[in-house]
């Protein structure tokens, strides 16, 4: 589903995230990123979303060469990738149903149906009580669960996550990854960059360690 | 379906986003209405002067001043000539009267006490059914030309300069709204520019979802006319004012000449161009910012 072919990606100054990296990941795979900070693994994800392109090589996600997208065909690319940030990257000027339904205005759906479809993701990651609640008003984890009912609600084929429990304490943290393993158990292929281990050794899936812009396989 | 779903999705978001900044939106919308209202109150001005100018006796006149040792024979050919179709009306002013006239006017019955005798010639005054200026000077021509019929005088100079200075003045008018036009697409594309930052994250977070440029940009735009409409709204108030201040004096002026005349208001088709050109001028201002912000959210990603 997503292959990189020798891609570098060296960021204007001369930093090198990336370097002649080589990558298969099948569909349906559960796949973690890890490294220390600044190992590349934000770059690598956002390479795969044409967040940003490669400087040389070939990025492709189901068959289309992603670094060499044209403007116009790259949104259309994202609606079928959902994005986790560790930020969460929320609109507060909203409430949390209608963060959940702009990915499915932006698609065109009907609003009645978007309505229905957004509520039914937002039982799923347990804030159906606070649908009207301003984003403000939940806590760390709450905003984070809410980040991804908004990745899962036009139902994409692959999510990517950065740091999904970054700064998440524990509880909320294993919350999360359990959310994620049902995820992986429907079949949508996730990749998902963290640090942190307990997650993964709950989890299983293939690991990949990335350190300076080089990645090497991670024995299971 | 889609597409007239984000329509309505954008025009809503864009009555949204008006009502929420009630304020801005007002002094946005009375910055436009003033900087339109100027060529309008010119443009109307002088529409309401070409009026003015058309109330005049503006039909030009020819004066035929006739030989004083022109026959009887002749005299009666040239009456026959005029009253032909082609001549709508034609006086016959004889040379006493003339004299009679010039002394009557103030200034002039000092020359005309020194005269020993009456110097003026019989004349007719003569005004053609044709009123291009073509046509006027054929006809003078040919007038002349009979036998009798000293010298003919086209009257018609001061109508067109008038009609030459009100030309000046349409022109005025076009370069001047053209001026305002691009004042308006300043002011639609500023008042614009502060609302795309004040949702820059809601631009950045929708294009990492899928958004197109297009779904971006058209809140934005139906901002722009909403707020180019609101504009044109104000300029015909700013109109309706300055009409209501100025009808009693230019009426009791204009009864001081005895004249009938009445400030002429724009009439519905001129009231929807000025909206339908504001409109178009404030979405024109939004795409310019739109466009321009969405270029630089890309590069400072």
């Amino acid at each position: 589903m997503i292959s990189f072919s020798q891609v570098t990606k060296r960021y204007p100054g001369g930093h090198e995230a990336l370097s002649a990296v080589n990558l298969s990941i099948e569909q349906g795979e559960l796949v973690f990123l890890i490294g220390h900070s600044g190992a590349g693994k934000s770059t690598l994800l956002k390479l795969i979303a044409a967040i940003e392109r490669p400087t040389s090589g070939m990025v492709t996600v189901s068959g289309q060469n992603v670094g060499r997208l044209s403007r116009l065909a790259v949104p259309y690319l994202r609606r079928n990738i959902g994005l986790v940030f560790q930020d969460h990257k929320l609109l507060f000027d909203r409430s949390v149903i209608d963060n959940v339904m702009l990915p499915l205005d932006i698609a065109g759906f009907d609003r009645r149906e978007a309505l229905k479809r957004a509520r039914a993701v937002i039982d799923k990651v347990g804030l159906l009580m606070r649908e009207k609640a301003n984003p403000v008003s939940l806590s760390g984890g709450e905003q984070q669960r809410l980040c991804i009912a908004r990745a899962l609600v036009s139902r994409p084929a692959l999510l990517l996550a950065d740091e999904p429990t970054g700064n998440l304490d524990a509880g909320y943290a294993a919350d999360i990854m359990a959310m994620f393993r049902d995820f992986h158990r429907v079949g949508t292929t996730l990749v998902i960059a963290t640090h942190d281990d307990r997650a993964i050794s709950a989890l299983g899936g293939r690991t990949l360690r990335l350190d300076h812009g080089r990645i090497e396989e991670v024995a299971a | 379906m889609g597409w007239l779903r984000h329509q309505k999705h954008a025009l809503t978001a864009a009555l949204g986003r008006l009502r929420a900044q009630p304020v801005s939106t007002l002094l946005t919308a009375l910055a436009m209405g003033v900087a339109i209202s100027l060529p309008a109150v010119l443009y109307l001005g002088l529409g309401n002067l070409g009026q003015v100018a058309g109330n005049l006796p503006a039909q030009p006149e020819i004066s035929l001043f006739l030989d004083t040792r022109a026959a009887d024979a002749q005299r009666a050919a040239i009456a026959a000539r005029l009253k032909q179709p082609d001549i709508a009306e034609a006086r016959f002013v004889p040379r006493d009267e003339a004299l009679a006239a010039l002394s009557a006017s103030q200034g002039l019955s000092d020359i005309s006490a020194g005269l020993t005798q009456n110097p003026l010639p019989d004349a007719w005054v003569v005004r053609p059914q044709a009123t291009s200026r073509e046509s006027l000077t054929w006809v003078a021509d040919e007038l002349g030309k009979l036998p009798g019929v000293a010298e003919t005088h086209l009257d018609s100079l001061w109508a067109d300069r008038l009609q030459a200075a009100l030309a000046i003045g349409r022109a005025g008018v076009w370069l001047l709204a053209s001026l305002f036009a691009i004042a308006l697409i300043a002011i639609s594309g500023n008042a614009i520019r502060a609302q795309v930052l004040a949702r820059r994250d809601e631009i950045l977070v929708s294009r990492l979802i899928g958004a197109t440029d297009h779904y971006i940009r058209r809140p934005f735009l139906y901002l722009g006319a909403l707020q180019g409409l609101l504009g044109g709204l104000a300029a015909i108030g700013v109109l309706a004012i300055a009409g209501g201040i100025l009808r009693a004096p230019v009426e009791r002026l204009a009864a001081l000449y005895g004249s009938t005349f009445h400030l002429l208001p724009p009439t519905p088709i001129e009231i929807a161009a000025v909206l339908a050109l504001t409109a178009a001028f404030g979405w024109l201002g939004a795409w310019l910012s739109v466009t321009r912000a969405l270029q630089q959210v890309e590069a400072t990603r």
